[in-house]
């Protein structure tokens, strides 16, 4: 080439063959040199610029491309269904339904503005709202598509799928929507679904649920969420830039798998014999604000019935409407508290009914004899406090089993003087605070301050009074009060004063009286199954009774003192119960309460816990109409209504007498 | 005898073409023909094969272009750059006047079933005018006279386009001016000052003029431009910029195929058989396919260059030289753009994106670089 440079000019050689020679100057050479290598600069940078592309950064515009083009489709599973004990009758199951769902990245902005605009008013909803719920979705989970509107009608399905093209972002998904067929029937029990909540939102995600999955929400829906729960299947599917789908078929795919079923202990007849009994009470009442019950099996601590009253819908909390929404509002309204499972939330003092516990730790500790006459007059003067008896009968001189028949206070008044006693005279260690405590020990044994371990959320623990819980509670409150005083002893042997107790707590130490002395924990579940029906749980009879090391006969006198106070002749509720074992019927043993709410001015608590056969008790049942008046005449024939649906124990209901408002608690 | 005579015009014909150009541009075309049909096989419904068939079809005006000018002797047109200034003004006006809207663009003139783009053919008009010009005033080369003359006959032309508004093109004929300039032998002072002149018109059209409320570059234009500095958002030259970079980049080392260029077969990277098509061939081929094409290119610029280097007459050196410079531009900007490093501006792959009269020209300006290639120096 430099050769050719310094060649003359015109000095070509050439032949014939040859051509004409022009020579290149050298600044030309030079320029085009320049060209050449400005070229070759740009092809390498390009060629560099590629290698960094697609050697080293590769991977991340792969995602990027598969994020693009990859969308998933969630295929839903239904919860677990929920069964009575037979496993018969379903109480909870799903219904298919369909969601309006949309993928937030696949539409933005003006584009969003129009395609929100279009759907609202088919959804019958406001576009504002519709872009929140985008907006939101986008920030908490881009990739998922986000829920627009619930379990849509077929109108609406036809609109959408009528102007589908119109609407790229937009899809019709299946669903399932959460059914309870026996509308409130054991509302409290199963509680309710409902979306997850922006504050539950992290824990769930966490535990690999979609953002807009329900899940449960109160009761056994919530006990059991993740058993319950079905796994929702995954179908990955290519889609083009205008979301449809190509391909011949899915990338990959997840089949959805149905929550477990669970069968609970609840027994169908007994369940409703219970509710209806509840609300028959408190709407015949006048006074009545609520009510409570809970049938147990006492030898295994399975739950037959639970309910509370006034109750709910738990539909009205799974399917948006305006009408499910009105009723949800006047829920939350209502001063009676239609949410609350008064069962096992509600505490109250549980008046005479506690009277057998304290006559089981009075004898057990010695403090008191079966054969023991103590005079039980209208009202006894103990530590310089004048303590009336219930209406200010006199009982006369009587012994143990009488004394429970009756139900004198005055003469548990004195029983509690001498738990008193043992608490001044106490010998331990002067720093002990349990130190004389005994009968509160003795409360503690029977379940009482504690959650009794049912499977249910929220359980409330009631409360026991102690001498250090009084300062701790009254300092802040009342200080003139701190100090434990002979009467809270007494008061507390009647079932009054600071005891609280729940009514599935009252069921669970009844049972220990009906089984023999030993403590059962309270389940709701029997176990839970999957769809093959192979047990993956078993949930009733896991925690064994713990025997409470009773004397048989300290049990024996109460026992009988209870089966009188039913059967008696001067028995508080006998004129409920002695009719259905004259006529053949089981012989139920039990005991009325009547307790003071402390509301002045309202009725007092009506209280019942009663098991049967006396024998061999098969069920226990405690009952508790609120402000209902006295124990025998609403809260015993709602227990004896109860105990004649349950299979082992049934009878006519009609054999339940109905006394006139008596004077007996 | 006559017979001889014409089989050993076709022989003196074919020994003097330069068969390593003409093989890199067929393998050019024929990759442009396979990635358009890649591209757009599911673009019109019913008929997979429309833009593909189109190509093809525009193949066949295209290589008549390229033998004609190619056994044609380029010199025969030295004498008329003025008619045939005349003519590319005139050709550029009637666009203007009954010119049909395409994407935003009077660029277009409809002649049947297809759309011609008179600046496509104006871009080898434009290389031999100023060629012709230069060759005239080489004792005068040095001459700022002589310069002003060359980027007024290429400005007027340039601007008729970029008013259309075809910014792309507009910059191609400029690249083309500074290609003959070059190497017409214009002195370097007057590049340095022209380059200075330019920078200082750039300032003024994108943010002293705008500040003040005159727009000379339409919003469109200076948000394409731009795209490329904040490596693609959510505006529409955003999201091209963004789809082109994840279709290369997922390419990876040796490409996806046909069948998984999602980014292309599923729509989501646009312009995919025109302006982004090397997007398409990173997609599809990797690094190993996008690679090899920017090899090709250079070997299309290294036979190029080594033309000019031996053009018979100053007047086809520039002609060279000038079509050097547009290939060479037109290459750099649109790869550049497809990988994020040079603003959108609409500028076509050089054989291998879809379009008539680009193809056309395309193999127009090989058909020139032919047929100076014939009357080449000895080597």
């Amino acid at each position: 080439m430099s050769s050719r440079l310094v060649s003359p000019a015109g000095g070509s050689p050439g032949g014939p063959g040859r051509r004409r020679q022009r020579p290149l100057n050298p600044q030309t050479a030079f320029r085009i040199a320049v060209i050449g290598g400005i070229t070759l600069a740009a092809i390498g940078i390009l060629v560099i610029r590629l290698w960094f592309m697609q050697v080293i950064d590769a991977k991340g515009y792969a995602q990027a491309a598969a994020a693009n083009s990859v969308r998933t489709l969630i295929v839903p599973a239904p919860r677990g269904l929920i069964t009575d004990r037979s496993g018969k009758t379903v109480i909870a199951n799903n219904q298919p339904s369909v969601n309006v769902v949309a993928f937030p990245l696949e539409v933005q902005g003006a584009q969003r503005a129009n395609e929100m605009a279009m759907l609202a008013p088919i959804l019958h909803t406001g576009s504002a709202h519709l872009m929140a719920e985008m907006a939101h979705g986008q920030v908490a989970s881009p990739y998922e598509p986000v829920v627009l509107a619930e379990n849509v009608t077929s109108v609406v399905r036809a609109a959408i799928s009528e102007r589908i093209r119109q609407f790229p972002a937009v899809q019709l998904q299946n669903a399932y929507v959460r059914n309870y067929p026996l509308d409130s029937f054991a509302a409290h029990i199963l509680g309710y679904t409902g979306t997850i909540t922006a504050q539950e939102y992290p824990s769930y995600t966490a535990k690999g649920y979609l953002g807009n999955e329900q899940v449960g929400q109160a009761g056994l829906e919530a006990q059991y969420e993740q058993y319950l729960r079905g796994v929702p299947g995954q179908t990955e599917v290519e889609v083009d830039a205008s979301g449809n789908p190509v391909g011949s078929g899915p990338l990959s795919s997840t089949p959805p798998s149905q929550g477990d079923n669970l069968q609970l202990s609840i027994d169908m007849a007994t369940q409703r014999a219970l509710e209806n009994q509840l609300r028959q009470h408190v709407a015949g009442s006048g006074t009545a604000t609520g009510a409570a019950g809970v049938a147990i099996d006492p030898s295994t601590g399975q739950i037959l019935a639970m309910a509370s009253y006034p109750t709910f819908k738990p539909d009205a909390f799974v399917q948006h409407n305006t009408a499910n929404n009105r009723l949800i509002a006047g829920y939350l309204a209502s001063s009676r508290s239609p949410l609350d499972n008064r069962a096992n939330q509600g505490r109250y003092p549980p008046g005479s009914t506690f009277k057998a516990v304290t006559a089981i730790s009075a004898l057990q500790l010695g403090i008191l004899s079966a054969t023991e006459i103590i005079d039980g007059p209208p009202q006894v003067t103990l530590y310089k406090t004048v303590f009336p008896n219930f209406e200010r009968q006199d009982n006369g001189f009587i012994r143990l089993p009488t004394a429970l028949m009756v139900s004198s206070d005055t003469y548990f008044y004195q029983v509690g003087a001498r738990f008193w006693k043992l608490y001044t005279n106490a010998t331990g260690p002067a720093n002990d605070p349990n130190t004389g405590l005994e009968q509160q020990q003795w409360a503690k044994k029977f379940g009482f301050a504690a959650p009794t371990g049912i499977d249910l959320p929220g359980e409330d623990p009631g409360r026991v009074p102690t001498p250090a819980w009084k300062k701790a509670y009254f300092s802040q409150v009342d200080p003139t009060q701190e100090t434990w005083l002979p009467g809270d002893n007494i008061n507390m042997a009647v079932g009054q004063g600071n005891l609280l107790v729940t009514p599935l707590q009252m069921a669970v130490a009844y049972s220990a009286i009906a089984n023999g002395g030993s403590m059962v924990t309270p389940t709701l579940g029997m176990d839970l199954t999957d769809q093959s029906g192979q047990v993956v749980r078993q949930l009733s009879d896991v925690t064994p009774p713990r025997p409470l090391g009773l004397s048989p006969a300290v049990l024996a006198v109460v026992r009988e003192g209870l089966r009188q106070v039913a059967q008696g002749s001067l028995g508080t509720a006998a004129g409920v119960f002695s009719p259905v074992a004259a006529a053949g019927g089981p012989v139920v043993a039990g005991k009325t309460g009547t307790a003071q709410s402390g509301n002045k001015g309202q009725a007092d608590h009506s209280w019942f816990i009663g098991f049967a056969p006396f024998d061999n008790p098969k069920i226990v049942v405690a009952i508790i109409i609120e402000h209902g008046g006295v124990g025998a005449t609403a809260a015993a024939p709602a227990v004896c209504a109860t105990i004649a649906a349950y299979g082992p124990t049934k009878f006519n209901p009609n054999l339940c007498g109905h006394p006139a408002p008596v004077k007996s608690n | 005898m006559q017979r001889g005579a014409l089989s050993a015009s076709l022989r003196s014909f074919l020994v003097g073409m330069d068969w390593v150009l003409i093989v890199v541009a067929a393998v050019l075309l024929g990759l442009g023909v396979f990635m358009i049909k890649t591209s757009t096989g599911h673009d019109v419904p019913g008929n997979s094969g429309y833009f593909e068939f189109r190509q093809v079809l525009f193949l066949i005006p295209a290589a008549v272009a390229c033998v004609v000018l190619a056994a044609f002797d380029i010199r025969r047109l030295q004498a008329f750059p003025r008619v045939l200034l005349g003519g590319l003004l005139g050709a550029l006006g009637v666009v203007f006047a009954i010119g049909i809207t395409v994407r935003g663009a009077n660029a277009w003139i409809s002649v049947g079933p297809f759309q011609l783009q008179p600046s496509e053919f104006g871009k080898v008009a434009l290389v031999v005018i100023l060629a012709a010009i230069a060759a005239e005033r080489s004792s005068d080369i040095r001459r700022w006279r002589t310069t002003l003359v060359l980027i007024a006959v290429a400005t007027g032309p340039a601007l008729l386009i970029f008013l259309e508004p075809d910014l792309g093109m507009a910059l191609v004929y400029m690249a083309i001016l500074v290609g003959a300039l070059f190497i017409a032998g214009t002195p370097w002072k007057h590049f340095a000052i022209g380059g200075c002149v330019v920078s200082m018109a750039i300032m003024l059209a994108f943010v002293v003029l705008p500040g003040v409320g005159i727009h000379v570059v339409k919003g469109y234009q200076v948000q394409r431009l731009t795209a490329f500095l904040h490596g693609g958002n959510s505006s529409t030259a955003g999201y091209q910029l963004s789809q082109s970079k994840t279709a290369i980049g997922s390419g990876g080392a040796l490409g996806k195929g046909v069948s998984g260029a999602t980014q292309t077969v599923y729509n989501f990277l646009p312009e995919d058989h025109t302006d982004f098509i090397f997007a398409v061939v990173g997609e599809v081929f990797g690094f190993v396919g996008a690679a090899s094409v920017v090899g090709l290119f250079g070997i299309l610029m290294w036979r190029a260059l080594r033309i000019t280097a031996q053009a018979a007459t100053q007047f086809e050196q520039i002609v060279a030289a000038g079509i050097c410079a547009m290939f060479a531009f037109e290459i750099v900007v649109n790869i550049g753009m497809n990988v994020g490093l040079m603003p959108i501006t609409g500028i076509p792959l050089p054989f291998v994106s879809y379009g008539g009269s680009h193809i056309v020209a395309d193999l127009a300006a090989v058909g020139v670089l032919l047929s100076i290639h014939r009357r080449r120096e000895a080597i």
